[in-house]
């Protein structure tokens, strides 16, 4: 070693000594910031916290940490309205349903974010950027009304996952033919064309005993052709059932029509009851659990996953486990679709559906500092390059620009799906009596899934309890 | 006279540490004061800082006089208080008023609360298919861990070869979480995954789901709660078998009196009382079943139970003084009928 190289070499090292001591230096002025959240835990979270460890840089030089609680969806609702009617004031920031606006924005615990918004252009021009539906579900209350409360963390909506290997299976195209007189889809193109009077006839076609041919193979176990949501628990039929109301011509009770909308006559109509009867009329193609009520969002999920059915609609934020092999007996056979729609006299498709996902919202008791960094948080979280890692990830994003780029349909294969779904993406009630509303049409459900009660009664108890409830509640006159 | 050893009891308005009569009088008016005059939130505390003093005069007086016995008890009657009797009080209070947890407004609306759970038309059908379906599975399950347990116990009294590891066998259901237990019953009963229908499938033939109507799904829930409770009661009616004097059974089987006989009057005198207390300890229980309710049929297949019912009226859907109002109701039926128990009970033993 020369003189030189020595010399070097202590320049160099003595430079390094210098600018860890100025960082040390700076970072001892910065402040430390720790935004607590309450987020479901599942993998549109978790890849939220794992980018933030990863890559995230306060722009103010403070260092913040997020501190995330991780809550199964089974509890969430339960663990954050405790959480919040309790004073605890914990939560700086929870990723809230969008349904629950109206319950905590009128508790007086979500904060309303329009001054923010106001003070930054910029951030204001990301909320603009967003796709209008996803917008308005996750952040206006009242509904479809310029009061903003949240950021979109994740948004989502219903896919078919389907498999190809039995889809696309010559032998079952061939005898589908001859039965439907119909070709039996198998591509993405294909499945996003489909009916729901398709979709019957593929999970009546598919129903396979144990040792009966499938796919050219004796099937291992029983078998069956479709699967979507029938249980009991939260949402888990109502966001199913919606849709097929909203596609065939009928409503739920609409909060933007207050305090004129009426419940009786509307979610009771004609057309919601035959809706109703044509989701109830699939289940019995379903494996046998939907006659339980515990057919979940999770079970369809574990069904499709475990390789007994071969469409079930759900959720995308449930997706990455189906495409993993560690995961998933299925997951090197998989094609995705839209969900299917109905046909409108006009001979063009109606695609109606309930949206999914959730925005992220600022609680009230939080504080200057920590909004500050909050909403450098968020503006991080909407920018393009994130919300694209986001999307290669297996997240979605609203934003236009994001969800047009070419290259956003190549990260995942259900985000062919995606972008035409959004214009047919509505949402229900985010008045402060969601839960009530949502808990007495549930159990109604219920009845009529388990075969208990007819869809027209169903309907008609429903009706009657949300004209009872709302009326006390003034939303309807 | 032992007494000089106490101080005299100080006079009324004299101001020490040791003057609860000054305490109680001073907090008094200073609660009823605060409560007129300030705002709830401060009153709050200020009749808190006045229960407190009273509280601490009483253990001042207590231990100037001597009366150890009072002070000892003093920290567990202090919890029991904090941890018991105020949230029950207050939650009382709260049953008088039209309340939700997740609204700040707060009106005294007398006893419409609990008119309305008695008496509305929406509400009141839900609580009392709720509270009868509470009664079915009261009787169904604690017949069913009160016959098995007890035949348990009679197996378990004997000696035989393994008796103690399969002891321990037995007793581990009642160790398991109930989420674990519960869990595992749910996949059991699983028609896609689960073993019942797989055996039943394979001898029937059928497509068979025991969850599917309410015979099926009440008898997988009083299934469960009797694998995870019998051996609670075969443990307590075990002590009382161990317990019984060999020398009567020798003194029978020398008078040749029959086992059966035996049975009835060496036996059942000595596990009477414990029998009843088990009997005590699982009907209350069950009347407050709602675990497994959630994890089975998540209130399906018309398996609402009372308790469950309430957790979603107060917790769930925020109506917190209805939800007051309905466990006051409940709780008033516990302890009618817990008393009632103790009572025939206590007469029976007392005729015996």
């Amino acid at each position: 070693m020369t003189v030189m190289t020595k010399m070097k070499g202590f320049a160099a090292a003595a430079g390094l000594a210098a600018t860890l001591l100025t960082g040390g230096a700076a970072q001892a002025l910065a402040e430390e910031v720790t935004l607590t959240m309450a987020v479901p835990d599942w993998p549109p979270t978790r890849i939220m916290k794992k980018f933030f460890d990863e890559q995230y840089k306060p722009k103010s030089g403070n260092t913040v940490k997020l501190d995330v609680d991780f809550i199964p969806w089974g509890d969430f609702y339960t663990r954050v309205n405790a959480s919040l009617t309790s004073g605890e004031q914990k939560y700086n920031f929870v990723v809230s349903d969008s349904q629950w606006l109206g319950a905590f924005v009128e508790g007086g615990y979500f904060r309303k974010v329009n001054d923010l918004l106001d003070a930054d252009p910029e951030f204001k021009a990301v909320m603009e950027s967003m796709h209008p539906n996803p917008r308005d579900a996750y952040s206006t209350y009242p509904h479809k009304t310029p009061n903003f409360y949240g950021f979109p963390q994740f948004p989502d909506v219903l896919v078919n996952f389907a498999r190809s290997d039995i889809l696309c299976h010559e032998e079952e195209q061939k005898n589908f033919q001859a039965k439907y007189n119909k070709k039996l889809p198998c591509t993405g193109e294909e499945l996003d064309a489909m009916t729901w009077d398709d979709f019957r006839n593929v999970g009546e076609f598919f129903r396979r005993k144990k040792g009966e041919m499938l796919a050219g193979k004796p099937a291992d176990d029983d078998f069956y052709g479709i699967a979507y949501q029938a249980g009991k628990v939260y949402d888990f039929s109502s966001m199913q059932i919606n849709g097929f109301i909203w596609q065939m011509g009928g409503n739920v009770w609409d909060e933007t029509q207050a305090p004129k909308g009426q419940a009786e006559g509307v979610v009771n109509s004609p057309e919601a009851v035959a809706a109703f009867e044509k989701y109830l009329s699939m289940l019995e193609f379903m494996p046998p659990v939907a006659k339980t009520g515990t057919m979940d969002i999770f079970k369809t999920d574990e069904l499709f996953r475990e390789g007994k059915v071969a469409m079930n609609i759900n959720w995308i934020g449930l997706g990455e486990a189906s495409l993993d092999p560690k995961t998933s007996k299925v997951s090197d056979k998989l094609v995705f679709g839209q969900m299917p729609g109905t046909m409108g006299a006009d001979g063009k498709m109606v695609r109606w559906s309930n949206i999914g996902g959730q925005p992220f919202v600022l609680t009230t008791w939080t504080t200057d500092a920590q909004i500050k960094e909050a909403v450098e948080f968020v503006k991080w979280w909407l920018s393009p390059d994130i919300q694209h890692q986001f999307a290669a990830s297996g997240g979605q994003s609203a934003i236009k620009s994001v969800y047009e780029d070419p290259k956003y349909v190549t990260y995942r294969p259900w985000n062919r799906a995606w972008a035409p779904q959004l214009d047919w993406q509505k949402d229900v009630w985010h008045v402060p009596q969601f839960y009530e509303l949502l808990t007495q049409q549930q159990d109604q459900f219920d009845l009529a899934i388990t075969g208990k009660q007819d869809a027209k009664t169903t309907l008609d108890n429903i009706a009657k309890f949300q004209q009872n409830l709302l009326t006390e509640a003034g939303l309807i006159q | 006279m032992s007494m000089t050893a106490t101080a005299a009891p100080p006079a009324l308005f004299s101001v020490t540490l040791d003057n609860w009569k000054l305490a109680i009088l001073v907090g008094l008016v200073v609660s009823v004061v605060a409560v007129l005059a300030l705002p709830a939130g401060i009153a709050f505390w200020i009749v808190g800082a006045m229960a407190a003093m009273i509280a601490a005069a009483f253990v001042v007086n207590a231990y100037r006089r001597k009366y150890y016995g009072g002070l000892l008890v003093a920290p567990a009657i202090a919890v029991l208080f904090v941890m018991n009797i105020f949230p029950l009080l207050w939650s009382l209070g709260l049953s008088f008023f039209a309340y939700q947890s997740n609204q700040q407004s707060i009106r005294f609306i007398g006893l419409n609360n609990y008119i309305k759970v008695l008496t509305n038309e929406i509400a009141a059908p839900a609580n009392w298919d709720a509270l009868i379906n509470t009664a079915m599975f009261v009787v169904l399950t604690v017949t069913a861990q009160m016959i098995v347990g007890f035949l348990l116990a009679m197996l378990f009294a004997k000696q035989f070869p393994l008796r103690k590891y399969l002891l321990i066998l037995v007793l581990t259901p009642m160790m398991l979480s109930v989420v674990a237990s519960g869990v595992f019953f749910t996949y059991y009963y699983d028609p896609t995954f689960g073993i019942l229908s797989y055996v039943v499938n394979s001898i029937t033939g059928g497509q068979f789901i025991l969850m599917s109507s309410k015979v099926g799904a009440v008898t997988g829930i009083v299934f469960a709660d009797a694998w995870m409770w019998s051996p609670f009661v075969m443990l307590l009616v075990l002590a009382g078998l161990v317990s019984v004097p060999k020398y009567l059974y020798e003194a029978a089987a020398i008078d040749r009196v029959s086992k059966w006989r035996q049975f009835w009057t060496i036996t059942f005198p000595y596990i009477r009382g414990l029998l009843m207390l088990a009997l005590l300890f699982r009907t209350i229980e069950a009347f407050k079943l709602a675990d497994l309710v959630i994890l089975l049929t998540k209130g399906g297949n018309d398996t609402m139970t009372i308790s469950y019912h309430l957790i979603r009226i107060a917790n769930e859907q925020n109506k917190t003084s209805e939800g007051a109002a309905l466990s006051y109701l409940m709780l008033f039926m516990v302890i009618v009928l817990t008393n009632l128990y103790l009572y025939i009970a206590n007469r029976r033993s007392q005729g015996a």
